[in-house]
């Protein structure tokens, strides 16, 4: 990792002292819970991402790829969720690749903590870690400042409290793993309806030696009610002041032109 | 009524054994030596009239103010103590700007003479830390007339605080005939120019002096034009219809 | 040498206590402060039709990501001449910081009891919209802090919307959005309601083309657009779900009608 680009430090501060905010990041507020089980671990997040009190992204991922056995869901800021994975996942490969061996779960918690110690607090990531390695099953928590947790069940992000409210109240050793998906879930949905910076869907890993299962979307109870009308303009409802079209060929002697394919997937959803 | 002076004279507040309290009745002694004043209701509106006391031909006739405006929609006559009925008449000025600041409408006819006999029985020692802003009841009596969602109303006022809604009350030194005279002349489907002409008729009867537009005043309220008092030449205008006798 | 035994905190002798207060990074003393107001997040809506009026609110209770209640009305009948306001004929919406909500709710209620008796009539929406006014203008530099809204019918029989500030500039509108969704409601009603930036398709070219036309909305149309306003409000922002409280105000009363809204 080359590190982080400084050079704007000293202006900012300067214009911070002149009262100019800082702009607000994307916050995950989210709810994020992890439960080991007889033969495997599962991981359970909810879909919402939110600015201040607006719900910038109704259905985002928090459950993020490190390596095939080893997941982690994040919460906190989402750049900083997205890049810390992203980065230790890469890191990883290549320790993989040059020791030949499959990655650890411990490894991935260490250099996880490593990267957020080091820099203070400042990289607001808040991770539950996840995975099965030759060494068994394993759960942990890594703290933004550096701290780690490893324990039978945890959570994390602002439905936290909620979250654990379902665990200390139905947690039990030696749970399969129907028993173990339906607890996280359930988890999760506390977190959905009484934290405000929780909601939407309920994404669900589940991670055994043999295989991980990404369950995106495993509960959607938050479907967008229909419109009672339709709210459709007729064509000429705007007022068209003058027009002037630039045909492609013309456009194409500025700029190269290409056709891209419509691909399917994740599009944004709208209405019809 | 007069009987031999008490120990209830001295507490001004203090009921009689017989459950009188003396000062208040004797505040309505005060009216009945006061100028007349009669006011008509009619279904177009309200005349107030009252007399003027000329009591030297050096007085300036129009210093003599009976009739005032309490709001452009409301206007009172009065008999007895003038500059009692001044108080009155500021705080009625008061509740109603008071009213129309707060609830940006005029404040009715009935609520301004129940604020004005709300002041009434604001006299006497009154209890521990109990505002109390006169040494006497008040010593004078208005004909309050008005325009309102309930059309033209006339009230009358007394020091003892209680109020009654009147077609047409005469007050003052010649209110006895002239009420006598009211009940006799009044009907529901009196014009305005009737009432006019009714009012000055009855104050002639009852006015020692010779009445002429200078020692008489009239005022009227209607939905229209509201609170106005006459003009001199108005007066005039109006003394002259008068059958003569 | 005198200087060793001076007195004064400048020449080193004794100090204050109070000299080595608290500070900020700035070097300014650090003041302990009170702060009075909290805001309860939620919204509200209200549209005047030709013969009535609707008030709407949503009805969570918030503090900051936790929900506080999720049936807390924010809606509420005003000057009725009985507790349950059965024949109250006007309705207030407040919104912002709950508690001075309802003391505000309260004490216009209490005007208005007093004003029925003194008076003999019940206050029009006219006389209400003013006093509230002074009401808020009265706590001019310790505000109620809400978003009031008040409606009803007026002396010709049309709806009537009243939107105020926090200290009691007020104006008669349409329609008004308030509250924490305000911002994403109020928009869907400049093009719904007054049809702003609209025109009629063909009836001109450029500057020469004619206004759609604003015409007074039916009542079943008007709960349509409260309704989805608020569902497409309650997607958007956290503080606003649990249920949709309408209170329809006619020349008959006030009906009230409670929806669900989403919960998460």
């Amino acid at each position: 990792m080359p590190g982080f680009d400084f050079s704007n430090y000293n202006r900012n501060l300067a214009l911070h002292a002149q009262g100019v905010p800082l702009p607000k990041a994307t916050s995950t507020g989210t709810t994020i819970v992890g439960c080991i089980y007889d033969g495997g671990v599962v991981i359970a997040a909810d879909t919402r991402a939110t600015a201040g009190p607006i719900v910038a992204d109704k259905n985002c991922e928090k459950l993020h790829y490190i390596a095939p056995q080893i997941w982690c869901a994040g919460a906190g800021t989402a750049a900083d969720t997205e890049f810390t994975t992203a980065l230790i996942s890469s890191q990883l490969e290549l320790h993989a690749l040059s020791t030949g061996r499959k990655p650890r779960v411990v490894t991935c918690m260490t250099m996880l903590k490593q990267h957020l110690f080091r820099y203070q607090g400042h990289i607001g990531a808040y991770l539950v870690v996840a995975g099965c390695d030759p060494t068994g099953t394993h759960l942990f928590t890594v703290h933004a400042h550096g701290s780690t947790d490893k324990l039978p069940y945890v959570t994390m992000g602002s439905g936290s409290l909620a979250a654990m409210s379902v665990f200390e109240s139905q947690w039990k050793p030696d749970l399969n793993e129907e028993e173990a998906i339906k607890l996280a879930s359930n988890a999760i949905l506390a977190g959905v309806w009484n934290d405000l910076g929780s909601g939407s869907n309920v994404d669900v890993a589940v991670i055994t030696k043999d295989k991980t299962t990404l369950k995106r979307n495993y509960i959607t109870p938050n479907e967008k009610s229909a419109k009672l009308q339709s709210y459709r303009f007729p064509k000429g409802t705007t007022a068209v002041l003058n027009e002037k079209i630039i045909k492609k060929d013309d456009i194409g002697r500025y700029v190269s032109v290409q056709e891209v394919p419509v691909e399917g997937g994740d599009k944004m959803e709208v209405d019809a | 009524m007069f009987m031999a002076r008490s120990e209830y004279d001295r507490g001004i507040n203090t009921f009689s054994p017989e459950g009188r309290l003396f000062q208040v009745e004797y505040s309505l002694e005060a009216i009945k030596l006061g100028s007349t004043a009669i006011g008509v209701a009619t279904s177009e509106g309200v005349i107030l009239g009252v007399e003027k006391r000329v009591t030297s031909t050096l007085l300036e006739t129009s210093s003599v103010e009976k009739i005032v405006e309490i709001d452009r929609h409301i206007g009172c006559a009065m008999s007895g103590l003038q500059a009692d009925a001044r108080s009155m008449v500021e705080h009625a000025r008061v509740e109603c700007q008071s009213h129309s600041f707060n609830y940006n409408e005029p404040l009715g006819v009935e609520s301004t003479t129940q604020a004005i006999c709300d002041l009434a029985l604001r006299f006497g020692e009154g209890a521990e830390g109990e505002e109390t802003i006169m040494s006497r009841p008040f010593g004078v009596a208005l004909l309050i007339a008005g325009h309102d969602e309930n059309g033209p109303q006339l009230f009358h006022a007394e020091p003892s605080g209680t109020f009654y809604r009147y077609d047409a009350k005469a007050i003052g030194s010649g209110s006895e005939g002239a009420q006598a005279e009211l009940q006799n002349e009044y009907h529901k489907s009196l014009t305005l120019e009737d009432a006019e002409t009714l009012v000055l008729k009855t104050l002639k009867q009852v006015m020692e002096e010779k009445l002429d537009h200078k020692n008489v005043q009239l005022a009227s309220v209607t939905k229209d034009k509201g609170f106005r008092i006459y003009t001199d030449e108005e007066m005039a205008e109006v003394v002259e219809r008068l059958p003569a006798n | 040498m005198s200087a060793m035994f001076s007195q004064n905190p400048v020449m080193n002798g004794p100090n204050y206590s109070f000299s080595d207060a608290p500070r900020t990074n700035n070097g300014e003393f650090r003041e302990h402060r009170f702060n009075p107001y909290s805001d309860n997040g939620g919204s509200t809506l209200a549209i005047a039709g030709a013969d009535f009026c609707i008030m709407a609110g949503d009805t969570r209770h918030t503090s900051g990501y936790s929900i506080n209640s999720r049936m807390a009305p924010k809606v509420f009948r005003i000057g009725g001449s009985n507790s349950d306001q059965s024949d109250a004929t006007i309705a207030l919406s407040v919104c912002g910081f709950a508690a001075d909500g309802n003391a505000l709710r309260d004490q216009l209620d209490t005007v208005c009891k007093i004003y029925r008796y003194r008076h003999g009539k019940p206050m029009s929406v006219h006389a209400c919209a003013k006093r509230l006014s002074t009401i808020l203008y009265n706590k001019r530099f310790f505000p109620y802090y809400t978003h009031a809204m008040l409606g009803g019918i007026d002396e010709e029989g049309k709806g009537a919307v009243y939107s105020y500030d926090p200290v009691g500039s007020y104006e008669r509108e349409q329609c008004r959005a308030g509250g924490a969704a305000a911002s994403l409601i109020m928009p869907f009603l400049d093009s719904n309601v007054n049809f702003k930036n609209q025109y009629v398709p063909g009836s001109g070219v450029g500057h020469e083309l004619k206004e759609r036309e604003r015409h007074p909305l039916s009542r079943p149309v008007v709960e349509t657009i409260v309704k989805d306003a608020f569902d497409g409000a309650v997607e958007r922002h956290i503080e606003v779900g649990d249920n949709l409280q309408m209170m329809v105000i006619t020349k008959d009363g006030i009906e009230e009608i409670m929806l669900p809204l989403k919960k998460d």
